[in-house]
């Protein structure tokens, strides 16, 4: 007995001296970039199905599309090495590609992915869908003449322009059909396998994804584009921001995405590291039921418009997060209108109230994602609508309890975000202000208006106006006309804080540029020798 | 003997099943009533009704709730635990890589627990009041309660950034991700099979942090316990007479009262071993840990029934299946249970 116990201690000392040996290695290798981030929301991987933000990031690097946004927001080649505009449609060219398996990257996958996009008519279809493309005229109007040729009909809801923005989007990745059809079981056009595979002719391959915990990309050799410097991308679920903080510091990963406010601010002026405030187009939204009593009161919502000090939020709790902006269209677009004066005017919110007949004030309840910033953000609100008399319940909860809410027009108020699918007033303004039918049997749940009853004819009618409209200039008149409606009508959805995506890289990496659809490329990306 | 040890063992197997039963149909109820909204998750926020519609209609969502349950329930009994809508494998695959992340990280810490907890709590009913026991309470108290959560962000922040003497978070460095094939799904036993002794180092640097965070709040149970058995079992006449023939402290307690107190201690031990097991939902967050915890918060949050349900049955059967094999024992060591049997 005193012999095994002389011996484990022994041991122990051991280990523990090994332990120090081998954990002193703390730098990421110089051929891999590991990314640090939340991927709670990633639940596929399939280009046709999934629209979040996160997987996005990693489908665009997996897939190459049509064309692509650049992070200037202007459209560029991807796999079609040209494109001829007529009053009838598109013809693009293809260049010469080929998948990761070798297939050839030929006209018959674009008219594969394109229709497997519009028959799976998920999420992911939307974007198409809202523009007159579906599942029933998507074989007519995408059609391949030969190997290399495209052509895409115009649907008559959309401008040529306009729809090229559209096939930027990730959802509409070119897959290899070869590849895809291999793996179609019970009609499910290859979904279930391509949820955790992929089958793309992008920089990198799927090496693994293991749900909530790492998904491990490796480098196409043969990409058109060139091989890629990074033989690796990691990117590791880090679900807590301080540990996340952490890694980086020590050096085990290179990029931290998902970083509280305050641990971002250990960053800032840091040596070794830069922080980069990736814009998203999109918006912290205060979404108002108009179906609640006295949300329907169009003077009740400017009231409350009124009765919101952004200006101190946007010091104390956005910070790196989001800038002031009530009119859904980021400040440096083209043809965007400066922001109404709605500012905190307690006395002019009461006095609003009181016209509208609520003198006395009510009280509302405010749902929110129990997640940085929004629940600060619920809270700053709450304190600024007391001071004019509303008063606000707070309730928290995860993503899919306030989406379905969300969606059932179960709330008074809700705090959502949005994003920009393009880089123009459209992209990011459009899903403000189109609500074709109203009614609660339309059960339109997919449209952000709808989910807070506001009816907006004429804005809904404006909004298809402007997508039509193929003069440019035209166009960009329309594109004010519609702010400055959307001001006037007192939003329903009313946007308080445009959002940034702030992100933190070790200084070694170089050329990541953080794309603002978040579609950020990493075939660009070198990293330093250690500094 | 040999006939009601049997018919015994019937009986609590057939318990057993039971419990499991009332555990899925309250679990069921529970997750069906939350306002989660799985099919959201699945389709997207953006989706129209209609596809909507078809999803939660694949999903089998749209049935009635009893349908629903016995769909389940017959899909279990042939050994399916159904599809994970998180992952979109089945939810056994899931849990077969989950569960050997937390059973490692659960075993060492009790391993740990148990080899500093029970001397610890020994010492301290030995030398009551002394300087031992008093600190042995304090280390007690301490890890009773501060948050777990706490311990972990403070450990990593010592240990990993500041004296850079263990690895961070996650159960390898990344670019030893994906090098070993799983066989046991446990990081030290692969590691060691594929003969990657460095792998086996870095692995071990990554568990040794969170497994120590967790044994310390088992441990100060495990102590607490231990020292109230043997003062108990050191008043008793055997002891006095023990100490009467000259035999030393140590050995009154090594010899005598060890394996009076040991039937308790096992049930102890079980215990702690099953709240491991049961997933550290708190230390798998803060240290990234692939576990089982992690995946059942992840599932909850979106609704993931069958993912939720099959961990609850993993989890209640793992806490029943321990607390059956620490009764076996009690009736296998102590002669009293034995003969009260019969």
């Amino acid at each position: 007995m005193k012999h095994f116990r002389k011996g484990l201690f022994v041991g122990a000392a051991i280990s523990l001296l090994a332990l120090t040996a081998s954990a002193a290695v703390a730098e990421t290798p110089k051929d891999q970039l590991v990314i640090g981030t939340s991927l709670a929301q990633v639940l596929s991987l399939d280009p046709q199905q999934a629209t979040e933000g996160k997987a996005n990031e990693i489908m665009c690097n997996l897939y190459d599309r049509l064309v692509l946004a650049t992070p200037g927001g202007k459209i560029a080649p991807q796999l079609a090495e040209s494109w001829a505009i007529d009053d009838k449609g598109i013809t693009f060219k293809l260049r010469e590609a080929a998948f990761a398996s070798g297939n050839p990257v030929t006209s018959k996958d674009v008219v594969f992915s394109l229709t497997r996009l519009l028959k799976m008519n998920q999420a992911a279809a939307a974007n198409l869908k809202r523009v007159g493309y579906n599942a029933d005229n998507v074989e007519k109007l995408v059609t391949a003449p030969d190997e290399r040729t495209v052509r895409i009909d115009l649907s008559g809801e959309v401008t040529p322009e306009l729809l090229l923005y559209r096939l930027a989007m990730v959802t509409t990745s070119v897959v290899d059909s070869v590849e895809v059809e291999k793996h179609v079981k019970d009609n499910d056009y290859g979904n279930a396998w391509l949820r955790t595979n992929s089958a793309g002719s992008g920089p990198f391959t799927l090496n693994r994804w293991t749900p909530n915990e790492i998904v491990i990309l490796d480098v196409n050799k043969d990409y058109v584009g060139g091989e890629p410097k990074m033989r690796r991308v990691v990117i590791r679920h880090v679900p807590e921001s301080q540990v996340e903080r952490l890694m980086l510091e020590r050096g085990d990963i290179d990029i931290a995405s998902a970083l509280s406010a305050s641990d971002l601010a250990t960053f800032q002026d840091k040596q070794g590291f830069q922080i980069q405030r990736v814009p998203t187009g999109g918006f912290y939204v205060l979404s108002m039921n108009a179906g609640n009593q006295y949300l329907s009161h169009p003077k009740v919502r400017e009231a409350i418009a009124y009765g919101i000090d952004y200006a101190g939020i946007e010091k104390t709790i956005m910070g790196p997060y989001g800038r002031v902006r009530t009119v859904p269209v980021p400040e440096n677009y083209e043809y965007a209108i400066s922001s109404p004066d709605w500012h905190l005017d307690v006395e002019k919110a009461k006095s609003l109230l009181a016209e509208a007949g609520f003198k006395d004030g009510f009280s509302l309840s405010l749902k929110t994602i129990a997640q940085t910033p929004r629940i600060d953000l619920a809270t700053a609100i709450q304190a600024s609508l007391a001071q004019i008399g509303i008063k606000v319940n707070i309730q928290q909860g995860n993503g899919s309890e306030i989406i379905a809410a969300h969606r059932a027009r179960d709330f008074d108020l809700l705090i959502p975000q949005t994003g920009a699918y393009m880089p123009n007033v459209l992209g990011s303004m459009e899903q403000f202000s189109s609500n074709p039918d109203n009614s609660k049997e339309a059960n339109n749940a997919g449209n952000f208006v709808w989910r807070s009853a506001w009816d907006i004819p004429e804005l809904t009618k404006l909004t298809a106006k402007a997508s039509l409209e193929p003069d440019a200039k035209k166009r960009g008149e329309l594109y004010v006309e519609m702010q400055k409606m959307f001001v006037d009508l007192k939003p329903a959805v009313l946007p308080l804080f445009e959002r940034y995506e702030p992100i933190v890289l070790n200084a070694r990496v170089k050329d990541y540029v953080g794309h603002p659809n978040m579609t950020t490329r990493l075939e660009a990306v070198t990293k330093a020798e250690t500094e | 003997m040999k006939e009601l040890s049997t018919s015994e063992l019937g009986r609590r197997v057939l318990q057993l099943i039971v419990s499991l039963f009332i555990l899925l149909c309250v679990t069921f109820v529970i997750g069906r009533v939350m306002p989660a909204d799985p099919v959201g998750a699945v389709v997207g926020e953006l989706a129209d009704p209609a596809a909507y519609a078809a999803m939660r209609a694949r999903l089998g969502l749209d049935l009635p709730l009893y349908q629903q349950f016995f769909i389940y329930l017959t899909g279990l009994l042939q050994g399916d635990f159904g599809t994970a809508i998180l992952t979109g494998n089945p939810v056994s695959k899931d849990l077969a890589q989950a569960f050997p992340a937390t059973f490692e990280l659960a075993t060492l810490a009790v391993i740990i627990s148990t080899f500093i907890g029970v001397p610890l709590g020994l010492a301290a009913a030995l030398f009551r009041d002394s300087w031992i026991d008093k600190t042995a309470r304090v280390v007690a108290l301490v890890g009773h309660s501060i948050p777990v959560f706490w311990f972990g962000i403070v450990g990593l922040v010592i240990f990993y950034a500041g004296l850079n003497w263990v690895g961070g978070p996650g159960r390898v460095d990344v670019y030893y991700e994906g090098i070993v094939t799983p066989r046991t799904g446990l990081m030290l036993v692969d590691s060691l099979l594929e003969g990657e002794p460095e792998i086996f180092w870095n692995a071990l640097s990554h568990i040794i942090l969170p497994a120590i965070i967790l044994a310390y709040a088992a441990m100060a149970y495990i102590t607490r316990m231990t020292r109230s058995f043997t003062l108990e079992q050191l008043n008793q006449d055997y002891v006095i007479a023990a100490r009467a023939k000259g035999v030393g402290p140590a050995n009154t307690v090594i010899g005598h009262v060890l394996p009076n107190i040991a039937v308790q201690l096992i049930t102890v031990l079980a215990i702690s071993y099953g709240n491991l097991l049961e997933g550290a939902v708190v230390t798998e967050i803060v240290f990234s840990w692939p576990g089982i915890g992690q995946y059942m918060t992840n599932a909850l949050m979106i609704g993931d029934m069958n993912a939720i349900l099959a961990a609850t049955i993993i989890v209640g059967f793992i806490f029943m299946f321990l607390n059956f094999v620490a009764d076996i024992a009690y009736a296998l060591l102590d002669p009293r249970t034995r003969e009260a049997t019969q």
